[in-house]
């Protein structure tokens, strides 16, 4: 086909037109279909089309699909179990009430981490631990009010396996978790902060660790499951 | 009435920004951003589907594979070729057609009144296709390019865009000669091409 002759692209357009709005019959749209795979011209007229018409989906008044469809694509995508209602894990209900239900075993790991402070390690005025879902302890966090790091010991046993890392993060209200970096499994690790200590966590009530490929998440955002989450103490 | 559209474009540009962020974090395989992009735009997505291909089990079916599509072609999303809510819409609206029309193939020609409300999602008080039409061109401020368009034109576009209605069901739902209805569609079209382009639509 003579791609400058002016009465095919007008044919094209026409045809184009019509694949948009689902006119065409099965046979004329599964060949320009086909055609589109190998020719630009015509994968072109068709996406301009498409974006023409797509403002007018709008119109459309939403129908709620029942929840065995999302429990059918998690399946056949062998994904583990999420809850679209759940939004982001760190929006979700769950996560929030955990928090909650957690906080008599954090109450007793902060005093313990309170009360007990070592000699390297000086009582520190805000606090997190993070606990695993079942509510016990696995990081307990620290930092000193002026300073631009955070401390994190490991009181659990975290095991991330080999070729991944662990990687905690900050979970500020309404927004996409930001991240502190990877951490270690055992002993006592160190976060460098952006601001002073308390810039860098006002408005940010929680924190968590999330299991993510070595040197840590790959995209800015937590890739792999949640393991810990802990509500931020002000201890001043 | 200008105050409502440059409220609704706003909407419009802050869900595309949230969809691209959902999409690129998809793309990275990122489950908890799937989640939240089913959450966001499936109520929608099957609106679509059950009113094209008019079937809830089917169009239950033709979501699910979008969506495993959408799970697996979200790298080859390009913000800069489509705006990412076109780009969601046009795969469950291709699939839906894909499938409508090869059933056509293979079955006896049913008549439109035999296939219309055979899905229980569809209310009574579900709005008519042109309803549709003008609310969609409200949202995006292309109100005008709808007004333009001739009763007949315009209504065989919108049945044909929310129901997914071949040629030949329309003619036999507006009562119509075929080559009515195919000129109504195709000069409709041009017409509407022409506005939309002069409002801005599908540049690059």
């Amino acid at each position: 086909m003579n791609l400058s002759d002016p009465a095919r692209s007008q044919r094209l357009e026409a045809l184009a037109a019509e694949y948009a709005l689902g006119t065409l019959p099965a046979r004329t749209r599964a060949r320009l279909a086909r055609a589109a795979l190998g020719d630009a011209e015509v994968a072109s007229a068709i996406r301009n089309w498409e974006m023409r018409l797509a403002p007018l989906a709008d119109g459309v008044v939403p129908i709620t699909p029942p929840p065995r469809v999302w429990k059918a694509i998690v399946a056949r995508l062998g994904m583990t179990a999420q809850s679209p209602s759940d939004t982001s894990w760190w929006t979700s209900v769950a996560l929030w009430r955990g928090l909650a239900l957690a906080g008599v075993v954090i109450a007793f790991a902060l005093a313990i981490a309170l009360l007990a402070p070592t000699q390297e390690e000086p009582q520190q005025p805000i606090v997190a631990v993070l606990a695993d879902k079942e509510g016990r302890p696995a990081f307990i966090a620290s930092a000193q009010r002026g300073e631009r790091f955070m401390t994190v010991k490991a009181v659990g046993v975290a095991t991330p396996g080999s070729g991944r890392a662990l990687e905690l993060w900050l979970l500020p209200t309404g927004a996409a978790p930001r991240s502190l970096g990877v951490i270690p499994a055992a002993g006592v690790g160190r976060v460098t902060l952006a601001t002073p200590v308390e810039t860098a966590l006002a408005q940010i009530p929680a924190l968590a660790v999330s299991l993510e490929p070595a040197g840590g998440s790959p995209t800015g955002a937590p890739t792999g499951p949640v393991l810990y989450t802990g509500k931020i103490e002000r201890m001043f | 009435m200008a105050e409502l559209s440059a409220r609704s474009a706003a909407n419009v540009a802050s869900r595309n920004e949230r969809l691209s962020g959902l999409l690129s974090r998809v793309a990275l395989k990122d489950q908890a951003a799937f989640a939240t992009l089913y959450r966001e735009t499936s109520s929608h997505l099957f609106g679509v589907a059950v009113r094209i291909v008019r079937e809830s089990p089917t169009a239950e079916e033709l979501l699910q594979e979008a969506f495993v599509s959408i799970w697996h072609h979200a790298a080859s999303y390009d913000a800069s070729r489509s705006q990412p809510f076109t780009w969601l819409n046009t795969i469950v609206r291709n699939r839906c057609l894909d499938w409508l029309r090869r059933r056509e193939l293979q079955t006896v020609q049913l008549t439109t009144d035999e296939n219309e409300g055979s899905s229980s999602e569809l209310r009574a008080d579900d709005p008519t296709p042109e309803e549709m039409l003008l609310k969609g061109a409200d949202a995006h401020a292309v109100r005008e390019c709808v007004d333009e368009l001739d009763a007949g034109p315009r209504q065989a576009i919108a049945l044909a865009f929310y129901q997914g209605m071949s040629h030949a069901e329309l003619a036999a739902h507006l009562r119509q000669p075929l080559g009515t209805v195919k000129s109504w569609v195709r000069r409709g079209l041009e017409k509407l091409r022409r506005c939309l382009d002069r409002a801005g639509f599908a540049r690059g």
